[in-house]
């Protein structure tokens, strides 16, 4: 974290880094520092190393439009305990570990063949966002435990769509961590980039009908202790997706810059703002041209979901 | 010499005989304690543990929260995440992170609270289950300092030692009355501290019922009950020389039943006050004041037809009226629940033995004995007066 310190350090006009460098003090155990405006590096209660949710923050690669490709995966629910916070243990179920599961990615025109094996102890089923006949829809076919099923249809429309699990009760199999981040990619690609996917969520690991905690990816603060390292020069696309369950609405708020948002990741129309709000299910594509370098605060504009863990850094280097 | 020893014998015979149910019960005690999950098995599972804290005590200093929890239930917990008004929190814990059954930690927050606003502090096991406990208003928790220790002094004996002394300066007009008002005095001195142990009952059964099951129960306050009850029975049979307290032995059994009773009373207001859930005021204390000026006139009444000195009437107010002190500081610095349910049910034991002593002197010494008018409507005016002056104090 020492590079962080100094960057940090950079940013306040600092330059002496002999003096403050690789010995970071928590903020909250310097005097008078208590009302710290977030918990930043090593003070930020996150499970894990620094590379840990890489899966899930960078997407596969977009493939060229090619007629006639098949995309092929294979997704297994399993039930597992998931430490969402730092000895807080979450008993999830999730597809391939990890609640979000793991980025589906497809170019508009592909046909997807998507392996669904049912390793867990009650009935899922994928439903796709997107269009497709209606058996393929992870609704009707439920996929019994020992089971399996193979969803298989073409991907369109381009745009940025969700995955979860359609078994009822749907409220509590949502909320168990069933659901995943969909891309699919337009024939007329999108102009190159950093791309990353942010899948809101949250868990209420007592069970009183409200979250306890709000994370990105699947970890409370994780990218307020590991900050999603930018390049000033290169356009950073982020595709945002709630997948909140409990809560009707959660945000994404971007501090000392701006960025342009594509609902649903479709159409025409962008907006040029610094917060966006979604509904449970809801989606679209960001696109942020940093101005500046240094530590960018990103988080729900709900202060009590940031203060749960929904909340991360941009780290901006030239 | 030959039969002395059988006899000998013969004893160690019977207590090595008594040891044999306790060495078959530790025989079986091991055999389940092995079995494990073995036996429940057979009947279905277990639910899991409730994971849940006790959160015992929230201290609030400058830029500092202190809270501390105890694991009441069998299994191990673990403090994993600490929240103040529902906001994660950096925390460090002062004593172990992962508390046995019945361990207690403190766990300490660097945190710039809101004097006067309540506040909502969340302590979550490794299990996710969140514990959490509301505080009405937040307000420095005051620690021990030669003002605060002078404050309450002269608190409780505003409460307790000023209205005990003033009560018995009835002393005089008591003895000019005659006989069977002095009964009635005396009767009324019995409902007064029938009153203070069914009011000292209550609150140890209402702490007791707060505290973790484990901790708690009514044996607890049965046992405060009846140590007190059987102490202050030998200690009236030694005052009176084994016939009924009269004179001033009956008044000081009932300034030691008064006193115990303040002993409770002033660990409730120590404590309250400490916790943020009492305003210390103007007319709390005037109520206590008025309430217990009652219990100057138990501890003359004993005393009409015996001479004493001002020291000694002196030594009897700060009996039963000091206490209040005592308890006013154990309460404001540590207070604990398990020490005030039992100091409250010592008291309640306590007043009921002094009941029954008083009683016995009323039956003695009145008119009629205890079926008298002046009995009856002496107990039930006592009874009256304590509820009635008890609203000021409520």
């Amino acid at each position: 974290m020492g590079k962080l310190a100094l960057d940090a350090q950079a940013d306040t006009g600092g330059h002496d880094h002999s003096n403050h460098s690789h010995t970071r003090v928590p903020a909250s155990h310097v005097q008078g520092a208590i009302g710290h405006a977030a918990m930043v590096g090593d003070e930020a209660p996150a499970v894990g190393g620094p590379n840990d949710l890489d899966a899930l923050l960078y997407p596969p690669l977009a493939l060229p439009y090619e007629p006639g490709r098949v995309r092929e995966y294979t997704l297994t629910a399993t039930d597992v305990e998931l430490e969402v916070a730092p000895g807080v243990f979450f008993p999830a179920w999730v597809y391939n570990g990890t609640a979000p599961g793991p980025v589906i990615r497809a170019t508009e025109g592909d046909t997807l063949r998507v392996r669904f094996v049912n390793a867990g102890q009650h009935p899922h089923t994928i439903h796709f966002h997107g269009i497709h006949p209606t058996k393929m829809d992870g609704v009707f076919e439920i996929v019994d435990v020992g089971g399996e099923f193979t969803y298989e249809f073409e991907a369109r429309p381009a745009g940025f769509h969700l995955y979860h699990c359609h078994a009822t009760p749907l409220k509590k199999h949502i909320q168990k961590g069933l659901y995943g981040a969909f891309i699919i990619d337009p024939e007329e690609p999108r102009s190159a980039a950093k791309e990353l996917v942010m899948v809101m969520n949250g868990f209420d690991t007592d069970g009183d009908g409200e979250n306890n905690f709000y994370t990105v990816n699947g970890r409370s603060f994780y990218y307020a202790r590991y900050p999603i390292r930018v390049k000033r020069s290169e356009l950073v696309r982020v595709y945002l997706a709630n997948l909140t369950e409990l809560d009707l609405i959660n945000s994404f708020h971007l501090h000392a810059d701006f960025f342009r948002y594509q609902p649903t990741g479709t159409g025409e129309s962008w907006e040029y703002t610094d917060t966006v709000m979604q509904c449970q299910g809801q989606r679209g594509v960001l696109e942020i041209q940093f101005a500046g370098t240094g530590l960018h605060m990103f988080h729900a504009h709900q202060s009590e979901f940031a203060e749960l863990g929904w909340m991360g850094f941009f780290e901006v280097v030239d | 010499m030959e039969a002395g020893s059988a006899t000998a014998r013969g004893h160690m015979g019977w207590r090595l005989w008594a040891l044999v149910p306790v060495l078959l019960l530790a025989l079986a005690v091991g055999v389940v304690v092995t079995s494990g999950s073995a036996l429940v098995d057979l009947v279905g599972t277990n639910p899991p543990p409730a994971d849940e804290f006790d959160i015992r005590r929230v201290e609030f200093s400058p830029a500092e929260i202190r809270i501390t929890v105890r694991n009441p239930q069998p299994d191990d917990l673990t403090i994993a995440n600490v929240n103040v008004d529902d906001a994660i929190v950096p925390f460090t814990v002062d004593g172990p992170t992962t508390l046995g059954r019945l361990r207690s930690s403190t766990i300490v927050v660097p945190y710039d609270w809101v004097p006067d606003d309540p506040i909502t502090v969340g302590v979550t096991s490794s299990t996710g289950i969140q514990t959490v406990k509301e505080i009405p208003a937040a307000t420095e928790t005051p620690v021990p300092s030669v003002s605060g220790f002078f404050g309450y002094a002269v608190i409780g004996a505003l409460v307790g030692i000023l209205p005990v002394a003033l009560g018995l300066l009835w002393l005089p007009a008591l003895r000019q009355a005659s006989g069977a008002w002095l009964s009635a005095f005396m009767a009324l001195t019995a409902g007064l501290l029938a009153f203070l142990g069914v009011s000292a009952l209550a609150e140890a059964f209402e702490l007791q019922a707060a505290l973790p099951s484990a901790l708690g129960g009514t044996g607890l306050v049965l046992l405060g009950v009846a140590l007190s009850f059987l102490g202050m029975t030998a200690l009236a049979g030694r005052l009176s020389g084994g016939s009924a307290a009269t004179g001033l032995a009956l008044a000081l059994l009932v300034a030691i039943g008064i006193g115990l009773h303040n002993l409770g009373e002033g660990l409730a207001i120590g404590a309250s006050f400490a916790l943020g859930e009492l305003q210390l005021g103007t007319f709390l204390i005037v109520g206590f004041m008025i309430h217990n000026v009652t219990e100057g006139l138990g501890i003359a009444t004993p005393l009409a037809k015996t001479r004493v000195t001002i020291l000694t009437l002196v030594g009897l107010a700060l009996v039963a009226g000091a206490p209040t002190i005592l308890g006013a500081w154990i309460g404001g610095y540590a207070s604990s629940d398990v020490l005030g349910a039992l100091f409250f049910a010592i008291a309640a034991g306590a007043a009921f033995q002094v009941v029954v002593e008083v009683g016995r002197y009323v039956a003695r010494n009145a008119p009629g004995g205890l079926r008298s008018g002046y009995a009856i409507g002496g107990f039930l005016a006592g009874l009256t007066a304590m509820y009635l002056t008890g609203i000021l104090a409520g």
